[in-house]
C-alpha cells in the first residue's frame, strides 16, 4: 500500500491514527516530557504551512529560530510537535506527513481536527479567505491559534476574531513576522528613542501584481476537495490559475500585493508609530486593475492614510519609490525631521534597516521596545504563560484593515472617510456594505 | 453622458486597452445600455469581462449615496437583469452588484428568485447585505417555504443580521428534530442577542457531534456577551455559571471572563475558586479576572 493512500484510507476511518503519548523514560535522556511538548494541528500545509511544522526528528534536538521567522538567533525553540495534519488537497497532506514522520493524525475536514483532544494550538495557513472563520472556531474549541498574515478578508471578520479570542482568553499570534526580527526591533528602538525626530511620513515601495491572462476553467483534480476550498468565499468554477498560491490575485480571496506583502511592511509601520489599536481617518486609492484576463486585483496603486492624532502619512505604493539607501524589492522609508530611516522587506531572513541604526541600537535599548525572540517562538511562549504575543489579535485585525480599507478605496475609485473608533466609513452606504461580506453554506462567522 | 452606441462597441473592442478605457468610464453611461451589457457578460472572456467590469464601475458611480439621481435607475437595470431571461452567470453576477445598492423597494423582486435551486445562495446573500427590515421579513417568509437543507443558511443570515424579529424563529428551530436547523437556530438566537419572552430551549449538546455542540455552547456564550452589553446581569449570570461548571478549560475561561465583565460579588464569588484551578489556563485566566475587578468588588 501507498503511503498516500494508507492516509487517505485512514482519514476516511474519521481520523488516522492515534498520537502515541510516550513518557520522557522511553523517550530517553534528553527529549523534552510529553507534558513540556506542545502539540500543533496544522490547517494548510501546502506552502506557507509546511514551514510551521515540527517533525518528530526534532523533537529533543536544541533548535534555533527557523530562518525567516525573526528572532536573534541566540535562543533556541521550545518542544513542539506537530501531531495533526489538515488540508483539502491530499498531495499536501501526503508531503507533510512524510516531513513530519511518525504517526501524525490526517485530515481533510479542519472540523474534526479542531474537535482532536491531542491538539493544544494549531497553524493555519490556508488561502487567507478562510483565516477568520478558521481562528474562530479554533478558539470556540479551546485551541490556540498562530494564523498567517493577512488576518482576514474584511472588517467585519478581523472584528469577530479579535471578540473570538477576548471571549475564550485565546492566544492568537498573526504571522506577520517583520515585527520579530532584528532589524525590525532596532528600527524600532531608533524611532522611539526620537532619533528621527518627529515622523510625519512612511513610503512603502513593492513592485506589481501580475496581471495574469485567460486560462479556461476546469474541473478540479481528484486530490482537491475544491468546494471545501472555496468554503465560506463567493462561489467560482475551478480554475488551476487561481487556487494554491495565484488565489492571491483575485480580490474576494487574496487581494493582491497590498494584502499579501502590504501586510508585512505596514504591520512593521503600525508598530513603530504605534496605530496597533486604531486607524486611518481617510483612505485615497488610486490605481488600476489588469486591463484583461482572470485576475482583479490592483497592478498598480498608491493608496494615501491619513492618520490624526499624532497627524501623518502612510502611503502604499506599488511600485512606488524605493530607497535609495538600501537596495531591496520591497520595504518603507521613514520619514522624520531629523532624518530618514528605510526598513526593507519585512518578512523574509532579509530584512534589513541602515548601519547608523544598526550601530545605534547595539549602544542603546533605549526605546523600550519588546523584542521577539523569533515569532513562532514568541507563540509558543505565550501559550505557556498566557500572555499576549507581539502580533496579537488586535494589531493583526488593524493592520490587515489598512490593506482592505486600500482595497475598497481601489475598488470604490473615490476618498473614504473612516471612523477607526467604530469601524465604519462616513457617509458612503456602499462602502459600508462591504465592510462584510455573507458566508456562503455552511460557514458564518 | 457617453454615447451609448459608442460606448458598447468599445466594450467589444477588440483592443483591451480600448475595452479597458470604456469600462472605466462606465460610470457616465445611460443605465439604459445594462441589458446590452449583461448580454455581453455572459461572455467569459474579452468582451465579457469588460462588460462585466462596466456594470460593477455604474454600481459604484452609485453607491455612495442611496439618494443620488441615477442609483434608482441602476438597480431597477440590475433587478431586470437578475431575472430568468439572463444566463445564469450573470444573474450570480447582477445580485452581486445589487448587494452592494439595492434598497427595500427591490426586496420583493429579488427575494422571488430565491425558489431557483441554482440562484437561493446568491439570492441570501444579496438580501443579507440590504439593509433594513424588509430583508428580515423576506428571509423571514422564505424560511416557511425552504427545503430543510437550506433552512440553516437563512438562520445563518438572520443570525448574521442581528435580526431581532427572528428571535422567535430561532426559538423554534432550536427545538428543531433536525440537528443541523436546532443547531444553527441556537447560534443564530446567540448573534442576535436579543431576550425571548420565554426562555431558550437549548439543543442538548450530549447528542451533537463535537463541532455542532461547541457551536451551541459559543451560541449560549455569545446570548450571555450581549445580555452582559445591555446591563442584564441576571440573565448572563446562570449562562457563564454553567460554563463554569463545564470540564473543558475553554469554557471555564470564557465564562471567568464574561463573569470579571459582571464585576458583581456574585461574579467575583464564582471566580474565586478558580484561582486555585489546577489547570494553569484556567488559573491564569482567573488570576487577570480577578485583577480586572475593581476593589470593592472583589
Amino acid at each position: 500500500m501507498r503511503r498516500r493512500d494508507l492516509l487517505k484510507s485512514s482519514a476516511a476511518a474519521g481520523g488516522a491514527f492515534l498520537f502515541d503519548i510516550v513518557p520522557r523514560r522511553v523517550l530517553g535522556q534528553g527529549q523534552p516530557a510529553p507534558s513540556d511538548t506542545l502539540r500543533l494541528g496544522h490547517i494548510g500545509i501546502g506552502g506557507r504551512g509546511r514551514t510551521h511544522l515540527r517533525p518528530e526528528a526534532d523533537l529533543g534536538k536544541p533548535l534555533p529560530p527557523t530562518p525567516g521567522q525573526g528572532g536573534d538567533g541566540k535562543g533556541l525553540r521550545s518542544p513542539a510537535l506537530s501531531v495533526a495534519l489538515c488540508d483539502v488537497d491530499a498531495k499536501h497532506l501526503d508531503d507533510a506527513a512524510t516531513r513530519v514522520g511518525g504517526r501524525p493524525k490526517t485530515y481533510r475536514d479542519f472540523r474534526r481536527l479542531l474537535e482532536d483532544k491531542d491538539v493544544d494550538a494549531v497553524s493555519i495557513a490556508t488561502p487567507d479567505h478562510w483565516h477568520a472563520l478558521m481562528t474562530i472556531m479554533a478558539c470556540q474549541a479551546g485551541k490556540d491559534v498562530y494564523c498567517e498574515k493577512p488576518a482576514c478578508n474584511t472588517i467585519e471578520e478581523g472584528r469577530a476574531m479579535v471578540t473570538a479570542a477576548d471571549r475564550y482568553g485565546s492566544v492568537v499570534q498573526i504571522g506577520s513576522q517583520g515585527r520579530s526580527q532584528v532589524a525590525a526591533w532596532q528600527a524600532a528602538n531608533y524611532i522611539r528613542a526620537g532619533q528621527l525626530g518627529t515622523v510625519r511620513k512612511v513610503m512603502c515601495w513593492h513592485y506589481a501584481s501580475p496581471a495574469g491572462d485567460w486560462t479556461p476553467d476546469a474541473d478540479p483534480p481528484p486530490e482537491i476537495d475544491y468546494n471545501l476550498w472555496v468554503g465560506p468565499a463567493p462561489w467560482l468554477p475551478y480554475n488551476a490559475k487561481h487556487t494554491h498560491g495565484s488565489f492571491r490575485w483575485l480580490i474576494d480571496f487574496g487581494g493582491g500585493q497590498i494584502r499579501d506583502r502590504g501586510a508585512h511592511i505596514m504591520s512593521i509601520a503600525s508598530w513603530i508609530m504605534g496605530t496597533d489599536n486604531t486607524g486611518p481617518a481617510s483612505i485615497d486609492a488610486k490605481g488600476e486593475p489588469p486591463r484583461d484576463g482572470m485576475y482583479d486585483s490592483a497592478v498598480t496603486m498608491e493608496v494615501t492614510y491619513e492618520f490624526k492624532n499624532p497627524d501623518w502619512t502612510l502611503v502604499w505604493a506599488q511600485p512606488g519609490t524605493p530607497s535609495t539607501e538600501l537596495q531591496a524589492r520591497y520595504g518603507a522609508v521613514y520619514w522624520g525631521d531629523a532624518g530618514r530611516l528605510t526598513v526593507t522587506t519585512g518578512d523574509g531572513a532579509s530584512t534589513a534597516t541602515d548601519q547608523k541604526v544598526k550601530d545605534f541600537s547595539s549602544q542603546c535599548d533605549c526605546g523600550k521596545v519588546p523584542r521577539s525572540p523569533g515569532h513562532n517562538e514568541n507563540f509558543e511562549q505565550c501559550v505557556r504563560t498566557r500572555e499576549k504575543p507581539i502580533m496579537a489579535m488586535e494589531a493583526g485585525h488593524r493592520v490587515a484593515s489598512l490593506c482592505i480599507l486600500g482595497n475598497v478605496g481601489f475598488q470604490l475609485q473615490r476618498k473614504l472617510q473612516w471612523d477607526p473608533v467604530n469601524e465604519r466609513f462616513i457617509n458612503d452606504d456602499e462602502a459600508n456594505r462591504l465592510l462584510s461580506r455573507p458566508g456562503r453554506g455552511p460557514w458564518h462567522l | 453622458m457617453l454615447d451609448d452606441q459608442k460606448f458598447l462597441s468599445d466594450i467589444q473592442s477588440d483592443s483591451a486597452d480600448t475595452r479597458f478605457a470604456a469600462w472605466r468610464q462606465a460610470g457616465e453611461a445611460s443605465p439604459a445600455v445594462i441589458p446590452q451589457l449583461a448580454r455581453l457578460a455572459a461572455r467569459q472572456e474579452g468582451a465579457g469581462k469588460a462588460a462585466r467590469e462596466a456594470l460593477t464601475t455604474m454600481v459604484h458611480s452609485v453607491g455612495q449615496d442611496p439618494a443620488s439621481a441615477n442609483r434608482a435607475a441602476v438597480e431597477k437595470g440590475l433587478v431586470e437583469i437578475g431575472g430568468p431571461d439572463y444566463a445564469l452567470p450573470v444573474r450570480v453576477h447582477a445580485l452581486r452588484l445589487l448587494s452592494n445598492i439595492a434598497g427595500e423597494g427591490s426586496v420583493p423582486a429579488i427575494a422571488k428568485w430565491i425558489g431557483t435551486a441554482e440562484l437561493r445562495e446568491e439570492v441570501v446573500y444579496c438580501l443579507e447585505r440590504i439593509p433594513g427590515e424588509a430583508s428580515n421579513k423576506a428571509l423571514l417568509t422564505a424560511y416557511k417555504d425552504a427545503a430543510d437543507d437550506f433552512k440553516p443558511r437563512i438562520l445563518a443570515a438572520l443570525g448574521h443580521r442581528r435580526a431581532a424579529s427572528a428571535v422567535s424563529l430561532c426559538l423554534e428551530a432550536m427545538r428543531s428534530s433536525n440537528r443541523e436547523i436546532a443547531v444553527m437556530g441556537a447560534r443564530a438566537f446567540g448573534r442576535i442577542g436579543r431576550k425571548p419572552a420565554v426562555a431558550p430551549r437549548y439543543p442538548d449538546p450530549n447528542i451533537l457531534s463535537g463541532t455542532q455542540a461547541t457551536d451551541v455552547i459559543d451560541g449560549m456564550l455569545r446570548y450571555a456577551d450581549a445580555q452582559v452589553k445591555e446591563g442584564n446581569m441576571a440573565e448572563a449570570m446562570p449562562i457563564y455559571k454553567s460554563a463554569l461548571e463545564r470540564s473543558q478549560e475553554h469554557w471555564q475561561c470564557a465564562a471567568v471572563i464574561g463573569l470579571a465583565r459582571i464585576g458583581s460579588a456574585d461574579a467575583a464569588a464564582a471566580i474565586f475558586p478558580k484561582l486555585k484551578s489546577n489547570n494553569r489556563r484556567v488559573r491564569i485566566t482567573a488570576e487577570n479576572a480577578w485583577k480586572s475587578l475593581a476593589g470593592p468588588k472583589a
